[in-house]
């Protein structure tokens, strides 16, 4: 079946920073926001762009993922001709099975899959990044510009740029130079590891760096530099919305506390719907001594105590004289009677035992941190947990 | 697999629910902040099992339409049988496709329950709060080895429109008597599970006698020719929802932690639409008491004991006090609303003050900017 375009989304790392959050569940589905799970953003980009084949790619603990996605049916992507296909790594016949080895590897090892749709052009996501964007916009620009690959990029403060992909672009207006993660950034546009592929251009590049024993197999730091270096036209696609990389703790944090500032990013709009897929729970109860305040509540919580600059998924459950502040409450938390959790990421289920003191607000040390517990924790009463400290089942690790 | 077939009557509009049933049925009445009243009869059928349901409808059914689409949120979008949605297709005669009664809705769908491939049918109300084990009431069913179950409530919440059926041996009745007030016997809460073969029989005789009651009808007949009826007795929260003051008694019930979690017990989830939307903001004058909110609003008022559905935005200043707001209303900037059931996507200026009763709340039209 032909296909334009298809997109190739990139769900099998690790995110080995946000550790005890992830040891049991890939990034792409940790809960973000309330109600949703960070592949929600790309997935819904892809539905709302009309991109229709979506290949997820998995690989780290994939069961929570491909339960998650399932048929697809949440983005409407339940189709009869496309729609949203796991792609695990596989074995073939006469050789053993292999891991993706890079983000370019996974590609290659479905150059079939790809090949199904007889696509002109191909988009490459990443599953760890919030924000709204119309593909199909970037990808007639791509068209228009006759190029061989388009990167969507992002000004961000220079002091900032050698965290990300940096780009430079020439007087024609296409990308001159890039370099992943420079000491010394002489650009301020930053990859937001968005790309659109000719598709033909793409598999030649692939199979030739497959080929090369040399290469690490990954876009960054292999593909887009040897398309550089050869003179082909890569473009860049300037992106000026809300975007953010949450693959550390810190930054998921912050990112979920933006979405207590609904003008950051505007998740109201019918136009442009993230769906999630998200049990159907009874409405949530805010009971007579609550104190709810700049937070956002999501379906099945039960909240007795104070709530006060939170992020809570749903399920949730919040016992009288218990606080939560500036913190993240991932679904089916239970904070119990008297505890306070403060500047803290609370993974899926954990339980904070009665009067136990989780997290403190910043207080100028180096140490500081925000404090994590992992997912089906339990958090003893009256225990005190330390800022920054990662809470793995009940082995407490120190930062 | 269940050898039970789901009936649901979906047709009805209880015209005591007035402004609330001008653009739908009691079915798909919005209630408890993110549910329809058919989602109860249908998570029922789900839980239970049940593979194949049929939905009878008349008229004014869009919005059910709507709700129900393939029936998928319920499991029920099925390659072999599932939801079926059954309008006014068999009625020939001078009737202009309207039921006089629930025999002549069961006679027009005469053919589809003759092709039904289970032995047993559940007939269905869609106007009532409850959460049957409809697994339990069939296992009675089947081990009394009874011809007709009927469904009764323990618990009398306005429930029932008044048959009722005294209990005599091993709890089988052979006598109904009409008692609105549930002054004697087991109130019915008109859900039947009956077998396939005397439906059909009874759909029949009604038909040939220019009959079209099920109670007064077919059940009296039932019961003259020496049938028994075994009851099955469901003993947690139920309410038949028939008027405005139904609607608003069993709404504000949903605040009382044990009846809700009758209604919403964990082991029988309760399943309806999904519809992607945002958490819900409290902004930092918000203040929110005894209240149920559903996803999707943006909250900056004052609220206590209300029921809110998605979507709703509160403005600052707003005070809503005993109030029922469905999908997507706004209340404006320091506007007072008390005892008021709004219907959706309504607006109320900044500054408004409405004030009901608990017995009579003011009910606000479907789209009505105020």
């Amino acid at each position: 079946m032909k296909k334009e375009c298809i997109a190739m989304l990139l769900a099998g790392g690790q995110g080995s920073r946000l550790h005890a959050l992830t040891d049991k569940a890939a990034k792409p589905i940790i809960p973000f926001g309330g109600k949703y799970r960070i592949i929600d953003f790309p997935l819904s980009n892809c539905a709302n762009s009309g991109v229709d084949v979506v290949g997820v790619l998995t690989q780290y603990q994939p069961l929570h993922l491909n339960s998650y996605i399932g048929n697809g049916q949440p983005w409407d992507l339940d189709l009869q001709r496309g729609g949203a296909y796991i792609l695990p790594p596989y074995q073939s016949a006469g050789a053993k099975g292999e891991w993706f080895s890079g983000t370019a590897n996974a590609i290659y090892q479905n150059i079939d899959f790809i090949e199904m749709w007889e696509p002109e052009y191909v988009l490459v996501l990443s599953g760890d990044h919030i924000y709204k964007m119309d593909y199909s916009d970037m990808l007639r620009q791509h068209k228009a510009n006759k190029a061989d690959c388009s990167i969507a990029v992002l000004r961000v403060p220079l002091e900032d740029a050698s965290r990300f992909g940096i780009m430079e672009v020439g007087e024609e207006g296409y990308i001159s130079k890039f370099v992943e993660k420079p000491k010394v950034p002489e650009s301020d546009l930053a990859s937001m590891g968005i790309y659109i592929f000719t598709w033909a251009k793409l598999r030649e590049y692939l199979i030739a760096d497959e080929n090369d024993p040399s290469s690490d197999k990954d876009f960054g730091k292999n593909i887009i530099p040897s398309m550089l270096s050869a003179g082909e036209k890569l473009w860049p696609y300037r992106f000026s919305g809300y975007w953010r990389d949450v693959g550390t703790v810190q930054s998921l944090w912050d990112a979920n506390m933006d979405m207590l500032s609904p003008t950051l990013i505007n998740l109201y709009d019918r136009s442009w719907p993230i769906r999630s897929r998200s049990p159907i729970k009874p409405p949530h109860y805010v009971g007579e001594n609550a104190l709810i305040e700049n937070s956002i509540l999501t379906e099945g919580c039960d909240l007795r105590g104070r709530v006060q600059n939170s992020v809570l998924g749903n399920s949730v459950t919040v016992f009288e004289g218990a606080a939560v502040l500036n913190s993240v409450l991932m679904p089916g938390c239970v904070i119990e009677m008297g505890a306070v959790v403060q500047y803290a990421i609370i993974g899926e289920n954990a339980r904070v035992g009665s009067g136990a003191v989780v997290g403190s607000p910043p207080n100028g040390e180096d140490s500081w941190g925000i404090t994590t517990c992992r997912p089906d924790s339990h958090i003893p009463d009256g225990t005190i947990v330390s800022p920054g400290a990662m809470i793995y089942s009940n082995r407490e690790v120190k930062k | 697999m269940i050898d039970l077939h789901g009936i649901i009557y979906a047709y009805h509009s209880d015209p005591a629910l007035n402004e609330l049933v001008v653009h739908r049925t009691s079915a798909s009445l919005p209630f408890c902040s993110r549910y329809r009243l058919i989602d109860f009869a249908l998570s029922a059928m789900t839980n239970a099992g049940v593979r194949d349901v049929g939905v009878i409808m008349q008229n004014n059914y869009q919005s059910l339409l709507d709700h129900l689409e393939g029936g998928k949120d319920w499991d029920l979008s099925r390659g072999s049988g599932g939801l079926s949605l059954l309008p006014p297709y068999g009625l020939h005669d001078s009737s202009f496709g309207r039921y006089n009664g629930c025999m002549s809705a069961l006679y027009a769908i005469r053919s589809y329950i003759a092709d039904i491939r289970q032995d047993n049918i559940v007939l269905y109300r869609s106007d009532l709060a409850v959460n049957l084990d409809l697994k339990e009431a069939f296992r009675s069913h089947v081990s009394s080895d009874s011809v007709i179950t009927a469904v009764c409530a323990e618990k009398v919440n306005n429930c029932t429109s008044g048959f009722c059926f005294l209990s005599g041996e091993n709890s089988r009745s052979n006598q109904m008597v009409f008692a609105p007030y549930g002054q004697e016997g087991l109130s019915s809460m008109e859900v039947y599970i009956i077998r396939k073969s005397v439906l059909i029989s009874l759909i029949d005789w009604c038909r040939a006698n220019g009959k079209i009651h099920f109670h007064r009808d077919a059940l009296a007949h039932y019961l003259e020719n020496g049938g028994t009826i075994g009851l099955y007795r469901h003993t947690g929260y139920c309410a038949q929802i028939a008027s405005i003051t139904d609607y608003y008694s069993a709404s504000m019930d949903m605040l009382t932690q044990s009846l809700k979690s009758e209604l919403f017990p964990k082991n029988r989830p309760v399943y309806t639409k999904g519809r992607s939307s945002v958490s819900t903001y409290y902004a930092k004058e918000a203040r929110v008491r005894n209240c149920l909110i559903a996803d999707g609003c943006y909250i900056e008022g004052k609220l206590e004991n209300c029921i809110v559905f998605r979507g709703v935005r509160v403005k600052q200043g707003a005070t809503l006090k005993n109030c029922i707001i469905m999908q997507d209303a706004i209340i404006g900037e320091n506007a007072s609303l008390e005892c008021v059931i709004s219907d959706k996507e309504t607006v109320f200026s900044a500054g408004l003050v409405l004030t009901g009763s608990s017995k009579l709340p003011i009910t606000v039209p479907k789209g009505k900017i105020i």
